[in-house]
């Protein structure tokens, strides 16, 4: 246990009443509260954790500290029955709940609340005065008085967004301290820096490519912030580079547009989302290698083109030609240059390289060069991990009598994080199976399913070629030459370069099975041709890149070695070399060929040592996955792949709570790219936002007798309410005075949208119980369903809405549909823009209009907000009689005997038979009546042949339908 | 445009919108476009077809006249089975205007739909003419059309039988005729299908269609 997380709870602790906690992000949380729960004991009760999300509940288990507090806090599901909660509720112990779950339990007061010592609730920055949790705290403070909430959140970010916000959480929560605990606190920083862990920072430089992307993309994101600023809807203080870089940026740009988002222009809100795609592309960038990120740039381009706005900018023209030159080079060529020969990359079923020139040359010769550019950290994870392995040999051999000491505290494991699984996993094979072939493999991949996305067009030419192509000629060479007769122009070049590249592809396609019947029947030279070109472009490509130590370059093509499964001798080495030189010739004077030579031969003698050298052993961890990994692995070396500053505050605590241990950071970061500017900046903006809350803390305006003040709004739960704590309250909710108070039934799958809370501060009294008609009832003829309004798109394709409607059209005298809006966003459906011309089915007018038409006894209540549809429903039931809870959950459910109450129809119809005879195919509004009359029971149905079921259904058609139904053979597994 | 023809004929079936003379010069007209329209001497704003009746209400003009709503209303009586009252949304501060009309339809058994914008209005109106006899299988949700998720479909009809238990149901019998032909006994011979569901289903396919009361 670290040192500051005891002066956090020390402070907690004085308080009685609880306080908020705000930590910078990293800062081991959920260890912090699986000490709490330790130091929790039985006989002060109860204790609840609420909104901690699986991973954090699963970090808080494994970070218990003590093991004999039997295995950590259970989690109470609505799985368990009533009683056994209850039994759990007064056991004394320490649960995990759903705040769904608690929230019924308290209104049905099924918790025994004196026992129960406190809550804790985690992620405090998502609430807000109409959360379930804010609810819960509420009524529970009306309740018990001594029990202390704690709230935690470690995104002091996100605490800070909107006006007062921790103040405002403060107040629903009843608390009045507020705890401030940024990484420059100063005992937080003390401990962390006592024995700081040796830290490596490594600056690998992009290359010009890299950088020409990025250089670009913000080029775009900074032309497309100007436009924003132009339609002066936005704040011109939050766009920035540097916000954009986050994805706060999007709520940043939400939150202030969404009250005006329908009046907003069509290219306002494709701006948003242009950012939003550019901010991941930047991301991508230094993530993702050369061909993924073509392959992203592609299917973008696929998907976006029309709309964006972005993909027409001048810059980003450049974004997609870099991004090309990282993965491959086209090009037309005059016929008779030696560069000619890269064309053999697809012209790999050559017999001798010569010949292919030649045609090649007199086809007029458009080329498909692989570059297959690597990203350079992974030269330098590589150089990492062996100077690793050979630091640790020295030691080995150095201090053999140390050896069993030094494994104590060091147990070897080196962590690599990156960010997402993918980079893990192509890492790892990176490692493994050496870069060459990674890239090689993410190229196959790319041109198979640029294949797919070409598909229709490519589809005649693939079928030539593929009739071609077993006859044994170069496949590329009979598209080119065939497209250079044609069309020698210039213009065509891009559906050259369409068709180089699925000749490419289809190559790839036919590889495997061609190269192992080369391999059968022609001589090494040819298999030779076949592996070669991948490592011949790696080697011309390694000149420029910045990091040209030999040693790594031998690496590379010592890993190249291992992709190619044909062993060559010198005598094919050399011959290589003497091309490469000639290619190279090109680009660069002869001298530089001449460096290759000695290069390459340097490397065939470096290949027997370094095929030998190992590595140490490596984990790879996604940071995406969320889990304490470093307290499952106790690393000794860390890898920091993606640096991401919550990560370095784990490694910080991890560091200091293990002070033996001679931890060593490496962390890898593109010199002068987003991504450096993206970790300060998060820095930065997590100071900006501790600063900002100590200001608040400081201006804070939290009455002493907060519950008093906070509490007179709602009533008591145990709702014997004495007419004269009532009227307290009326007055104090500035109501005018009723002498009942009101009930609303509410379903419980209500509880997860704040509408109950928002009721119950009104002076409702809630009933929670399980509906299986409607969400809300509100009087005995009043019955309510809510939708949001995605819900209310999503229930209108699903058609649950119609059968929710229906059934409460069944039981009901007045059934609602409340159209919920909610309060921040506008205020309508549709932009006057969006209506068109035409009555569309799928448009939701018509969809509305239907309902309305179809269920003419169903009104309809638009609600502007939470707070709104309050109003309504007080003023709905103003006049009309309190609902009954028991009758309530009896609408809509059969009795024993089947019959349901209340149900007009189920006096006289089989109402579940009628409601199956509907549901059969052929079986229609307008012909499920004739059925009906026509035979007695779905028995008798069953048995009527066709010609019996056409007379019933007015159609042969229908008939037959509705006989093969029944008929049809169910199928079987066997 | 065709003012002088209204005779009640046509009011009684049309495939026009027939406006009332009240309307004359509200702007909302011009934005009936993909159905025919014309004048007429109707009570209601606008006669939709022969159950459906259209009253329009500005929340600006509710604002100046409260009452107005509750009149036009009650003029109505119960000539039509369906009462729309389109409320144009024109105001910013809508909570209290919406409010009272949301009420006063509720009580007086009107369907309200509210706009956004004049557009907006005569879409609805449009629809609604457009929809007179459409069946309501867009809204219905269209399911899968293989036979497994229609048999799913049609068997959880009944209450409380789920998917496993159509599998039960479909691998013992065979076939949905013969699930339905099934007997008690045969039906409580399938593992997880109880008592009580061996009844339900039973009645669902022999008791009559009709109670014979």
């Amino acid at each position: 246990m670290v040192q500051f997380h005891e002066h956090i709870i020390s402070d907690l602790l004085e308080d009685p009443n609880g306080g908020l906690v705000v930590l910078s992000s990293g800062l081991s949380l959920s260890k912090l509260i699986a000490t709490l729960l330790s130091l929790h004991s039985s006989d002060q009760g109860t204790l609840l954790i609420l909104s901690a999300n699986p991973s954090q509940r699963k970090s808080i288990l494994i970070s218990n500290p003590n093991p004999n507090f039997n295995g950590g806090p259970v989690e109470i599901t609505s799985e368990l029955p009533a009683h056994q909660r209850n039994a759990l509720y007064s056991s004394g112990g320490a649960y995990f709940i759903t705040s769904r779950i608690l929230i019924v339990d308290l209104l049905t007061s099924r918790i025994p609340t004196s026992k129960i010592a406190g809550i804790l609730i985690l992620n405090a920055h998502s609430l807000s005065e109409t959360s379930t949790e804010a609810f819960i705290v509420r009524i529970m403070r009306s309740l018990n008085k001594n029990a202390y909430i704690r709230a935690f959140s470690d995104k002091p970010f996100a605490m800070v967004s909107g006006f007062a916000k921790a103040e405002r959480i403060m107040k629903c929560l009843f608390v009045r301290k507020l705890h401030l605990w940024p990484r420059f606190q100063v005992y937080v920083s003390e401990e962390l820096e006592k024995s700081p862990s040796k830290v490596v920072d490594i600056r690998v430089p992009m290359n010009s490519a890299m950088k020409g992307i990025q250089k670009a993309i913000i080029e775009v994101m900074d032309a497309c912030l100007k436009e924003m600023r132009r339609t002066n809807k936005v704040d011109v203080e939050d766009l920035t580079v540097e916000n954009g870089l986050f994805k706060s940026f999007d709520e940043i740009i939400k939150r202030q547009l969404d009250p005006i988002w329908h009046t907003l222009g069509k290219k306002t809100k494709q701006l948003v989302s242009d950012l939003k795609t550019l901010r991941k592309l930047l991301d991508y960038l230094v993530r993702y290698d050369a061909v993924t990120y073509l392959k992203y740039l592609d299917s973008l381009r696929v998907s976006e083109s029309f709309r964006s706005v972005w993909i027409f900018a001048e810059s980003s023209y450049k974004i997609f030609e870099y991004a090309k030159k990282r993965v491959y080079h086209f090009a037309r060529s005059e016929a008779g240059k030696p560069t000619e020969q890269k064309t053999n990359v697809s012209g790999k079923k050559r017999k001798s390289k010569e010949s292919s020139t030649e045609k090649e040359a007199s086809g007029g010769g458009v080329f498909l060069q692989e570059i297959l550019e690597e990203p350079p950290k992974w030269k330098v994870l590589r150089d990492i991990l062996e100077e690793i392995e050979a630091e640790r040999k020295k030691k080995a051999l150095s201090s053999d009598e140390f050896m069993s000491e030094n494994e104590d505290d060091s147990n070897g494991i080196v962590l690599v994080t990156c960010k997402d699984e993918h980079s893990c996993m192509q890492l790892e094979d990176c490692i493994t199976n050496g870069p060459k072939k990674v890239m090689r493999e993410e190229w196959e991949k790319y041109l198979l399913s640029k294949v797919e996305l070409k598909g229709y067009q490519g589809r005649q030419k693939g079928a030539k070629k593929k009739a071609k192509e077993p006859k044994g000629f170069g496949i590329l060479d009979g598209v080119v030459s065939r497209t250079g007769k044609e069309d020698g122009e210039p213009s065509s070049i891009n559906k050259q370069e369409n068709d180089a590249l699925l000749a490419a592809a289809s190559a790839i396609k036919n590889l495997s099975k061609k190269e192992t019947a080369v391999e059968d029947t022609c001589q090494h030279d040819v298999s030779n041709d076949v592996n070669e070109p991948g490592r011949r472009k790696g080697k011309s490509k390694k000149p420029l890149e910045k990091h040209s130590k030999t040693r790594s370059k031998s690496k590379t093509s010592d890993t190249s070695q291992i992709a190619s499964p044909v062993n060559e001798g010198e005598r094919t080495g050399d011959n290589k070399v003497a091309e490469g030189g000639l290619h190279e010739g090109k680009q660069r004077t002869l001298p530089a060929a001449n460096g290759i030579l000695r290069r390459h031969t340097e490397d065939i003698d470096v290949d027997i040592t370094t095929s030998r050298r190992p590595l140490p052993p490596v984990h790879f961890h996604a940071l995406e996955s969320d889990q304490p990994i470093l307290d499952i692995l106790k690393p000794s070396i860390i890898i920091a792949y993606h640096p991401d500053i919550t990560f370095v505050r784990e490694v910080e605590v991890y560091n200091a709570e293990n002070p033996s241990k001679k931890l060593k950071v490496y962390f890898l970061f593109y010199e002068d790219s987003t991504e450096v500017q993206k970790f300060e900046a998060s820095i930065r903006r997590e100071n900006g936002a501790f600063e900002s809350l100590i200001r608040q803390k400081s201006m804070m305006m939290i009455p002493v007798n907060l519950d008093d003040h906070l509490l007179g709004v709602n009533f008591p739960i145990e709702s014997q309410s004495s007419v004269a704590q009532n009227s307290i309250t009326r007055k104090a909710g500035g109501r005018k005075e009723t002498d009942k108070e009101m009930q609303v039934i509410v379903d419980m799958r209500e509880f997860m949208s704040s509408l109950p809370n928002v009721l119950h501060q009104k002076g409702m009294r809630i009933i929670p119980v399980t509906l299986e008609v409607g969400d809300y009832i509100l009087s005995p003829l009043i019955c309510v369903e809510r939708k949001s309004i995605q819900d209310l798109f999503g229930s209108f394709t699903s058609g649950r809405l119609y059968h929710q409607i229906e059934m409460m059209v069944r039981y009901y005298r007045i059934p609602v549909l409340l159209i919920e809006f909610s309060q921040d966003k506008s205020f309508s459906f549709l932009s006057a823009s969006d209506i068109g011309d035409d009555v569309t089915p799928n448009s939701i007018i018509s969809k509305l209009t239907l309902l309305a038409m179809h269920f003419p006894r169903l009104r309809i209540v638009w609600s502007r907000s939470l707070h709104a549809t309050a109003e309504i429903f007080a003023s709905l039931k103003a006049n009309q009689d309190e609902p009954d809870e028991a009758k309530a959950t009896r609408v809509g459910v059969p009795s024993e005997e089947g019959i349901v109450e209340n149900d007009v129809r189920a006096e006289n119809y089989n109402t579940s038979a009628v409601e199956f005879l509907r549901r059969l195919p052929g079986v229609t509004d307008s012909n499920y009546r004739a059925i009906m009359d026509g035979c007695s029971s779905l028995a008798d149905l069953a048995l009527l042949p066709v010609e019996n079921l056409a007379d019933l259904m007015g159609g042969q058609k229908a008939a037959r339908t509705l006989r093969e139904f029944l008929d049809a053979k169910y199928p079987t597994m066997l | 445009r065709q003012t002088g023809v209204s005779n009640n004929n046509i009011v009684q079936k049309s495939n026009a919108i027939i406006v009332s003379h009240r309307q004359k010069g509200n702007p909302l007209l011009k934005h009936i476009r993909n159905v025919r329209w014309n004048f007429a001497e109707v009570i209601p704003d606008y006669v939709l077809g022969q159950n459906s009746c259209c009253l329009y209400l500005s929340l600006r003009y509710h604002l100046l006249h409260p009452d107005y709503l509750y009149f036009r209303i009650r003029e109505l009586q119960k000539n039509f089975r369906l009462r729309v009252v389109l409320c144009h949304v024109d105001v910013e501060d809508v909570v209290k205007p919406l409010l009272e009309v949301t009420r006063t339809c509720l009580l007086h058994d009107c369907t309200l739909l509210c706009a956004w914008s004049l557009e907006e209005c005569g879409r609805y109106l449009e629809t609604i003419k457009v929809f007179e006899n459409k069946p309501a299988d867009i809204i219905q949700g269209h399911m899968d059309s293989d036979y497994l998720s229609r048999l799913n479909h049609a068997l959880t009809a009944v209450r409380h039988v789920n998917k496993t238990d159509v599998v039960t149901l479909g691998s013992t019998f065979g076939s949905l005729s013969h699930i339905i032909d099934a007997s008690m006994e045969d039906l409580a011979r399938c593992p997880g299908i109880g008592e009580r569901k061996v009844k339900r289903l039973y009645d669902t396919f022999h008791e009559p269609f009709k109670r014979v009361v």
